[in-house]
């Protein structure tokens, strides 16, 4: 179970660092100008058409990274097989279950709004 | 000097031990390798490889003070003592300060360190230009002491599958040799989670290498070539 | 050469290894980016509850805002921080620039030393 092999692996964790990195400064430039949250500009935001794919963006790149680094710390420190495809499988339904959650709450908010 | 040196004989079934061993160096020791010397006449037991007592052979690596290098270039003066020796970290003992190095050349033959070129034989020899040649420089020079793959953890979790820093140089080396003609077939054998991307890129290589070379870099051309390849 | 007749003892005690600055920022690296990882699922969750009801995005406010779970809430900002910059580190490599071991050993001291004081900050700034 690789799922992402030699090359595609790293190019995947590099190109997503540079996301991470470029929306890190995003909100840090955006910081002083973001008035006091409340709950329906936060929501407003959210579903709207710049924060909602913002925000699946951010989470589509931090599973994509977490697959990539953890899997490498897998393949280094877990030898046995099948110890290994277990906690290979685990890692990856946690991020997936991060994707789903985060797609579908924002699916919600961009509905109701 | 104080001494204290990993020993471990297979004979004798019991499991390795350190000895402790105290040595007086003479006027002419300079280095380590003198003084291992002067121990084998006071202990004909204790085993070690060594050769051209110049760094040249690569025999003599080991683990020294917690760092590894080859005993022939490592100068007495500013060595902590007692001084701590032990065999390559993660290369299976032999006997004492001796390792079983075959999964290493095994790795080393695996990138086939030889010219590859199908191109009709020329007149005399291929040529190169002073600026072909001078890109090998930094890479040649690996005397295969297998100081910087034994220092790797990345080689340590995965001896078996990780070509490792040395025989990545070495792999780099034949690339990056203008009468090769194989770079595609060896990056396409490089490509590999393994084989190359164990990486992590911390540089354990580089700091260890008697031959001040730096694997590292080589690697991360490596990494850069089959980039440029595939885009 | 013979088979060696029975299994040969291999010496990789870490703690007798000394490991050079590299190293230590890398190994930072990975513990920083597995503690991310365990606070991924407890994000989305927070993200979830935030946009769900007004009470809920007060819930999640007031977690955010108290200072029960400093100790968590170090941990998470020295391993953003550190994770962020040793990551830096990486992609400038990459692209040519710190390669040299000189330079490789400075950035990996810098990064060591500035993540944890940034986080502080990070937490003094979060905190007040």
């Amino acid at each position: 179970m690789r799922l992402f092999d030699g090359q595609r692996a790293w190019v995947i964790q590099r190109i997503s660092a540079v996301l991470l990195l470029v929306l890190i400064v995003l909100a840090v430039l955006a910081l002083p100008f973001a008035s006091p949250l409340d709950f329906s500009a936060w929501r407003a935001f959210a579903g709207g058409a710049l924060g909602g794919p913002l925000i699946a963006l951010l989470f589509g790149a931090l599973c994509a990274h977490a697959w990539v680094g953890l899997r490498d710390i897998v393949l280094d420190y877990i030898q046995p097989r099948g110890l290994r495809l277990a906690v290979l499988s685990l890692i990856a339904v946690v991020l997936l279950g991060v994707l789903v959650r985060v797609l579908l709450s924002l699916a919600a908010v961009a509905l109701a709004t | 000097m104080r001494l204290n040196i990993y020993r471990f004989d297979p004979e004798s079934g019991a499991p390795p031990r350190m000895q402790a061993y105290e040595v007086q160096p003479e006027a002419g020791d300079k280095k380590l390798l003198d003084l291992l010397m002067r121990l084998r006449v006071q202990d004909d037991s204790l085993s070690f490889r060594r050769s051209c007592r110049e760094g040249v052979c690569g025999s003599d690596a080991m683990n020294i003070n917690g760092r590894n290098g080859l005993a022939c270039l490592t100068a007495l003066d500013g060595l902590k003592e007692p001084v701590v020796l032990r065999p390559l970290p993660g290369f299976p003992v032999i006997r004492d300060l001796i390792v079983d190095m075959t999964q290493f050349f095994a790795h080393y033959h695996s990138i086939q360190p030889w010219l590859i070129n199908d191109e009709p034989l020329p007149e005399r020899e291929r040529l190169q230009s002073p600026t072909e040649r001078e890109r090998l420089d930094g890479l040649y020079e690996c005397i295969l002491c297998a100081c910087c793959s034994a220092f790797c953890p990345s080689y340590w979790w995965n001896p078996d599958k990780f070509i490792g820093p040395s025989g990545l140089l070495q792999a780099y080396r034949f690339i990056a040799d203008s009468r090769d003609t194989a770079s595609a077939e060896r990056l396409d054998f490089l490509d590999d989670v393994y084989r190359l991307y164990r990486c992590r890129t911390i540089m354990n290589c580089t700091e260890v290498c008697p031959k001040g070379l730096s694997p590292s870099h080589a690697i991360e051309r490596i990494r850069l070539a089959l980039l440029r390849r595939s885009s | 050469m013979d088979k060696p007749p029975h299994r040969l003892p291999v010496f990789l005690n870490l703690a007798q290894i000394r490991f050079p600055i590299g190293a230590i920022a890398s190994i930072a690296h990975r513990v920083s980016g597995v503690l991310l990882f365990i606070a991924l699922p407890v994000l989305a969750a927070l993200l979830d509850a935030s946009l769900r009801s007004e009470a809920d995005f007060a819930s999640v406010r007031g977690l955010l805002s108290s200072p029960l779970p400093l100790v968590v809430a170090g941990m998470l900002a020295w391993a953003l921080v550190h994770h962020v910059l040793a990551g830096i580190r990486h992609l400038l490599m990459d692209v040519g620039i710190g390669g040299e071991l000189e330079r490789a050993r400075a950035s990996a001291r810098l990064v060591l030393f500035a993540a944890p004081a940034l986080a502080l900050l990070l937490l003094v700034w979060g905190l007040s």
